[in-house]
């Protein structure tokens, strides 16, 4: 029997399991009993790898004879700095009503954008940030040790910031579905007023769902030793065609 | 030559019939798309019927019950006229089979404009568009039947010497089955709002709270119930309604004009006068089958262009309307002809009036709603509060539309400038012919009122079916055509309302007129002089009566009515959290039960949750309308005709209002919602929009139960005085 191996990101946990990617994430969602439900995300790891935590895994005869059930924890404390960023195969997206989307990784080309930029971060920690740091640059700066704060890994997504992105004072984004924007605007003016100054705390941790329209090009895992992989976002045309059934969830997902 | 005039409007009932069962065919003949289409379609289909089943049962009951009442009263007691049984069952079963025949059109309709949606946005059109037309000119078709029928049978049967008092007794006996469509009517609304807010409401919340899926997700019990709601709700309810506000229009200015011309012994210009609201009626059918016929548009149409060829087909309508009652009236030479033709006119313009007021304060496009969308920011209490307040500054608008409009026609068909009260019985004949002229092009009006909820249910089917989303966008596009033209269809219902209830006021006296006669009185007493009955002026009743403020049984009156208003709008209200509860609780249960349903592996039952919702729609609206019925008689029965008219008067005030608030504060949070759900404001999801949906649901059930059954309220109210003034005059407490 096939058992697949996934980061969960909501909470941070590595969990194998006999269900499929859409089957987990349906799982994740809405529960055994379908009396719960909520967002998921998480990240499927490659065969290899999950063969390999599998047999050191306590449980692994269990696991092989198809005795366990859908999902089983092998670790919740620190498992994303404790995962190879290679093993990481692909992100699924799952609305509260248990759609899923895929999400491969592909290659990373900075793009000439705007001057600040709102990071969603997911795992292990869940601030929001606004940065004059590209996601790149700012992957390895929160990965760098040398820093005095610093983390070993992290995932994080970029969110629309729209004019703010350019300018802080910028009138005509009351369609920022963003809580305190006044406070967002407080934020981005330090950062524009302390040049030495390249990333700001604007909310602690995450209180509720994340819009997945808010999301921003994609998702970013960031690891030790500058290892780096990007998750994009379909398109807007893709989600309103290819993956219209997620999308339209997604579209209703938090209400 | 005038006589034969008449045979117009048989003639109008049959083209206008013959046109919608051509339509029906044309509609039936199409594809219904997918298997999964038809199989969807065919659920809602069956619940829709199992519904119109269930509440025709419970009505069928009431109604053996009223007419064995009234059979007693005309021919145990003596005091009715000994057709009010006949005429009140007739007039509930052409209403209920207005609504019968456009529910089961919308029904047939949803899955196959779906289809031609898939296809290209303007077949949807003409498809959406045609099975709506249906449902317009069956209710025109088969008030002008009804209407016909009973006037030559009435003709034919009743005998009496004068022609003149022959003229007033057929009219205010016709009038009667009035009574009965107002009562479908109201049941229709009662019921059919409270079944679609309650599968709506029902299948929102636990699809949601419960599960976290949509309301129109097939794994969701509640969703076919919700699709039956809302042809039950916005189809069958509003096809009984609109064919009550058209027969109570025609009927209430009849029996105006014979009254009118009865005082002063004129037959010729009597008989001219009652059916010229019938005329101008069945010209408007004819004039709103050109109008249909000329909502066209070529391949590839815009939404623009389909907007534009709608209102094509009511501008069309409505100006052709505006010419022919000129010359109807001119031919028939009534006295003062060109002043009627002016009041006509003035209920053209005051419901074109109401309607773009209703749109300014409901539609997102204008500032009101944006302002109520703007305080979702803050949360749900201020999204409540400015909804409240928009609601209520928007009745100043139909208000005063309807005081300058009464104004206007009643001094323009009075020929007096002064509020005369020589000319009284033809200042009130123009009211009433204002309402006609209002709704003289029903049958094209009420096609794009009912053309929204197919387009809406096509939207559902094709989603259900998983059709490639931009189906969605064409069902929705044509849906928000509809809500667009239909604002003015709205402002046409709510003034014609306004003005046939105040027509309907001085029926009542006729009525009574007839209830003394008929119980052998030949004389009254007016300021201690006894007056000849057959020939008292409506002042002279009044003063018979004591009907003046100084009397406290008016103002006890008054007071009752404005409370009928609220006690009516709170049953109602309450009835569609209770049914709601029960749907949360039976999909509860289907989800524990079966827990495949969410995977997709197990079929929701369906059938059961439009049980639930039918059940609950029918246990709820006996008492609001029993209520309705049963207060007009009791009010009558203490304190008599002064009381009743007090009663008549608060509940024409206060209901007019409270309707036209409750619509538009309910269409404007729904609109509020809408703006934020096209990204303003945060867009879905953000913590505006959860305040916007929480207006949006404290809306629900004004716009589409409490609100919408207010205008038949008042009218049901009036109607039952009509038909039980006969005791008011025989017995009567204080």
């Amino acid at each position: 029997m096939t058992v697949y191996l996934y980061l969960s990101l909501i909470p941070e946990a590595l969990v194998a399991s006999h269900l499929p990617p859409e089957e987990y994430g349906a799982y994740l969602a809405l529960g055994s009993k379908k009396r719960s439900h909520g967002q998921a995300v998480f990240f499927k790891l490659s065969d290899e790898y999950a063969r390999k935590k599998i047999e050191d895994s306590p449980i692994a005869e269990e696991l092989r004879d198809g005795r366990l059930r859908r999902s089983a924890y092998l670790s919740i404390h620190r498992v994303l700095e404790h995962t190879p960023v290679d093993a990481i195969e692909s992100l699924h997206l799952t609305t509260d009503d248990g759609r899923v989307l895929k999400l491969d990784h592909a290659g990373y080309e900075p793009i000439p954008g705007p001057r600040f930029h709102l990071y969603q971060e997911f795992c292990p920690i869940t601030p929001r940030v606004v940065s004059e740091l590209e996601p790149r640059a700012f992957a390895a700066e929160i990965t760098d040790t040398s820093h005095a704060v610093s983390l070993p890994a992290l995932v994080f997504a970029e969110l629309v910031l729209e004019r703010l992105g350019d300018d802080p004072e910028a009138n005509g984004v009351d369609n920022l579905p963003y809580g305190g924007i006044e406070h967002l605007r407080d934020c981005l003016r330090e950062l524009r007023a302390k040049p030495g100054k390249s990333t700001k705390l604007v909310v602690r941790h995450l209180e509720q769902d994340v819009l997945f329209r808010t999301i921003h090009r994609g998702f970013f895992v960031a690891g030790s030793g500058g290892a780096f992989r990007f998750f994009p976002m379909p398109t807007r045309q893709e989600l309103e065609t290819t993956h219209y059934a997620w999308w339209r969830s997604a579209l209703r997902s938090g209400i | 030559m005038q006589n034969s005039a008449f045979w117009l409007v048989p003639a109008a009932s049959v083209l206008s019939l013959g046109f919608a069962a051509w339509f029906f065919k044309a509609m039936h003949a199409a594809d219904e798309g997918t298997p999964m289409m038809k199989e969807i379609a065919a659920h809602v289909r069956e619940g829709a019927m199992a519904y119109l089943k269930q509440q025709y049962k419970v009505v069928g009951i009431v109604f053996a019950f009223l007419t064995i009442v009234f059979a007693w009263l005309a021919y145990g007691l003596h005091l009715q006229n000994p057709w009010v049984p006949f005429a009140f069952l007739t007039g509930g079963l052409f209403s209920g089979l207005a609504g019968f025949f456009g529910m089961k059109t919308a029904t047939f309709a949803a899955a196959r404009v779906a289809h031609a949606a898939n296809q290209t946005l303007d077949a949807g059109l003409r498809l959406a568009f045609r099975s709506g037309a249906v449902m317009g000119l069956v209710v025109v078709g088969l008030a002008l039947l009804d209407i016909s029928v009973w006037f030559v049978v009435l003709n034919n049967f009743i005998d009496d010497p004068s022609a003149t008092h022959k003229l007033v007794v057929i009219t205010t006996t016709m009038l009667t089955f009035g009574m009965g469509a107002s009562l479908q009517a109201l049941f229709a609304r009662v019921g059919g709002g409270i079944f679609t807010k309650a599968a709506d409401v029902g299948a929102d919340l636990v699809g949601k709270v419960e599960a976290g899926i949509p309301e129109d997700d097939p794994r969701n019990p509640a969703t076919i119930a919700d699709n039956v709601g809302d042809n039950v709700g916005d189809v069958a309810g509003m096809g009984a309604d609109l064919y009550e506000s058209y027969v109570g229009s025609i009927l209430a200015t009849a029996a105006l004009g014979a009254a009118a011309f009865a005082q002063i012994g004129d037959a010729e210009n009597g008989f001219k006068a009652v059916i010229a609201p019938m005329l101008v009626a069945a010209i408007g059918t004819m004039l709103s089958i050109i109008g249909i016929f000329a909502v066209h548009v070529k391949r590839g149409a815009s939404q623009r262009d389909l907007l534009n060829a709608l209102g094509r087909g009511i501008n069309l309508s409505s100006a052709l309307i505006f010419i022919a009652s000129f010359f109807i009236l001119k031919w028939l030479d009534l006295p003062n002809y060109a002043g009627i033709w002016g009041a006509i006119i003035v209920g053209l313009i005051t419901g074109i009036v109401i309607g773009k007021a209703t749109e300014y304060f409901t539609s997102q496009e204008y500032q009101p709603t944006k302002d109520i969308a703007a305080n979702a920011k803050t949360g749900p209490a201020t999204v409540i509060i400015s909804g409240l307040g928009v609601g209520m500054l928007s009745t100043v608008v139909p208000v005063v539309a309807v005081v300058v409009g009464t104004t206007l026609a009643y001094c323009l068909a009075s020929g007096s400038w002064d509020f005369g009260t020589g000319s009284i019985g033809m200042g009130l004949y123009g009211i009433g012919i204002a309402a006609v002229g209002m709704l003289s092009t029903l049958g094209i009006t009420l096609a794009t009122d009912a053309y929204g909820p197919i387009a809406d249910n096509a939207g559902g089917n094709a989603e259900m079916s998983g059709l490639p989303p931009e189906v969605r966008r064409r069902t929705d596009a044509l849906d928000s055509l509809g809500n667009t033209t239909a604002a003015t269809g709205k402002g046409f219902a709510i003034g014609s309302a306004a003005l046939t209830a105040l027509a309907l006021l001085a029926s009542y006296v006729e009525e009574l007129k007839i209830a003394m006669l008929h119980a052998g009185q030949k004389t009254m007493l007016v300021a201690g002089e006894a007056v000849d009955i057959g020939t008292a002026t409506l002042t002279q009743f009044m003063t018979h009566y004591e009907v003046q403020l100084l009397n406290p049984k008016v103002i006890l009156g008054v007071f009752i009515g404005s409370m009928m208003s609220f006690v009516f709008c709170g049953l109602t209200i309450n009835a569609v959290g209770r049914a709601a509860a029960s749907m949360v609780e039976e999909v509860r249960r289907q989800f524990k039960e079966k827990p495949g349903i969410l995977q997709g592996e197990e079929k929701p039952d369906y059938a059961r949750c439009v049980a639930i919702s039918t059940a609950g729609a029918q246990r709820e609206m006996i008492l609001p309308s029993g209520l309705a019925v049963a207060v007009p008689i009791f009010v009558g029965l203490l304190f008599g005709v002064p009381g009743v008219f007090g009663l008549l008067a608060g509940g024409l005030a206060t209901g007019f209002v409270l309707a036209v608030f409750m619509a538009n504060s309910g269409g404007a949070w729904d609109n509020a919602k809408k703006y934020v759900e096209e990204g303003h404001l945060g867009g879905k999801g953000s913590n505006a929009h959860k305040a916007a949906v929480i207006g949006d649901t404290v809306g629900d059930p004004f716009k589409d139960t409490a609100g919408p059954s207010l205008n038949i309220l008042i009218k049901l109210m009036s109607m039952v005085s009509i038909v039980t003034a006969g005791v008011n005059v025989a017995f009567t407490l204080f």
